[in-house]
């Protein structure tokens, strides 16, 4: 995003929306620090500017810039999900598609997630880690179309400097891999540059209980209290 | 999309607060979904929904989206999602999603046993959770936790730490109401999953402790 020296007059409106604290003013008006800024477009989306001075320029949807949009700005659809989501569909349609069994999780990585963002290289140092361990990321997610070996997790080079505004990284698992995956991972999360909010997805059991925060906690790790719930109203539903 | 997940407070502070998400499934029930997306808007309308929004049209209800405008959008989406400030309004809701039974998913996002216990009461059982296990990482990037549950009511991170801290004074030194600095949080958030009651009283809340 950019601010057009020309039209701005230096109110500062526009300074306490941005997500990142990327726009100040300095001794030549107020400007966005263009390596700081996600392209998320609040600052102009909130029409706050009385001089409509703030832009979107051509060079924020040129390779691989743009992919800081495709990120950040849920208006943007992501070209490897088509769609605004993301990440995939996980919990939320599970009583339709039956894509995590009883005994299976899905876990959710969300890098820079609330508030701070991410750098692609700081969000490798957990692909490599998860493919170490011989467990794959999920397709049909948008990182996953960010990697160049598959096999090693690693990122396409052009992308790992690029900043967003947050990306979720997903992988499936099942009950043996739980105790390796929380062991393993989640201390390597202390080594990132940024934060990391983390979800996992569980099946509840016959009685209604979901057996996995028992299991989580004797690993040390208490889930909120809040949640997400599927209440089983798709059909035909998987039982 | 995990953004209703991580809505950070504490438990009293959340007990009011509920997104429902309907969505279609790829490769099940997406194609022709319109019609289904715009029978539930009605629904979610007539249940004293508090903010939704379309962040292709990057505008929620409380910031001018029209409903009639936004439902003839509906036939290019696959999922409509809403935020609501009471337990009775989305037992309201999933009483009525139940009785029309569309067949596309729906996931509530609030407190655990509140929502197995609405859910529970108009005859249905939850089915898939996503939990979540908190933040890790450089969590000494993160705001105080006053701020924290204001902006993570935008699960996309629209809402910035600077402003939440800009409303809370103007608030506390009495230049804004707590309905007026919800609205001025809730506009950068064009899903409108930020709820507005929830932060009003935050707000209010940090008022009084200053006064
Ligand atoms: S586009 Fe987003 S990150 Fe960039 S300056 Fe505007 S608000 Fe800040
Ligand atoms: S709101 Fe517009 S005029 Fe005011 S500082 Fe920002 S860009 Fe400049």
């Amino acid at each position: 995003m950019k601010i057009d020296p020309d039209k701005c007059t230096s109110c500062l409106s526009c300074i306490p929306y941005c997500p990142m604290n990327c726009i100040a003013e300095g001794d030549d008006g107020t400007a966005i620090d263009e390596d700081e800024c996600v392209d998320c477009g609040v600052c102009r989306n909130v029409e706050v500017c009385p001089e409509e001075a703030i832009y979107m320029p051509a060079e924020a949807f040129e390779y691989p810039r743009a992919i800081r949009m495709q990120f950040s700005d849920p208006s943007v659809q992501h070209p490897n999900l088509k769609a605004w989501g993301r990440g995939t569909e996980e919990a939320k349609t599970n009583d339709v598609t039956g894509k995590f069994g009883k005994g299976d999780y899905g876990m959710l990585f969300e890098f820079g997630r609330p508030g701070t963002g991410a750098r692609f290289r700081e969000i490798e140092k957990i692909t490599t880690a998860i493919c170490a361990m011989g467990i794959d990321i999920l397709e049909d997610n948008p990182i996953s179309g960010l990697i160049a070996d598959k096999t090693t997790g690693t990122i396409r080079p052009e992308f790992r400097d690029e900043k967003i505004l947050s990306a979720i990284l997903e992988i499936r698992i099942d009950d043996s891999q739980l105790a390796a995956v929380v062991d393993k991972v989640i201390p390597l999360l202390d080594d990132v540059d940024t934060v990391v909010s983390v979800g996992l997805v569980s099946r509840f059991d016959d009685n209604d209980e979901l057996p996995v925060i028992g299991a989580l906690r004797s690993l040390g790790i208490t889930p909120r209290p809040n949640a997400k719930i599927n209440v089983g109203l798709g059909r035909p539903i998987v039982e | 999309m995990s953004h209703s997940l991580h809505r950070f407070g504490k438990p009293e502070d959340l007990k009011n607060d509920f997104c429902i998400y309907s969505r279609a499934a790829k490769g099940i029930n997406r194609d022709d979904c319109g019609d289904k997306l715009r029978r539930t808007l009605e629904i979610y309308l007539k249940n004293d929904v508090v903010n939704f929004g379309s962040s292709h049209a990057g505008r929620n209800y409380l910031s001018g989206l029209k409903p009639d405008e936004y439902a003839k959008t509906l036939d290019n989406s696959y999922g409509i999602i809403a935020t609501f400030a009471d337990r009775n309004a989305v037992k309201g809701v999933l009483a009525q999603l139940k009785e029309v039974a569309l067949g596309i998913s729906v996931v509530v996002s609030g407190l655990i046993d509140e929502v197995k216990q609405i859910a529970y009461e108009v005859g249905l059982r939850p089915h898939t959770a996503l939990l979540s296990l908190g933040i890790y990482g450089k969590r000494s990037l993160l705001p105080a936790d006053d701020v924290l549950a204001v902006t993570t009511m935008c699960g996309h991170s629209l809402v910035s730490a600077a402003l939440a801290r800009e409303v809370i004074d103007k608030v506390k030194k009495g230049k804004l109401t707590p309905e007026q600095g919800a609205r001025t949080l809730a506009r950068p958030c064009p899903c409108g999953i930020f709820n507005t009651k929830r932060c009003a009283e935050l707000l209010e809340k940090q008022r009084s402790t200053a006064q």
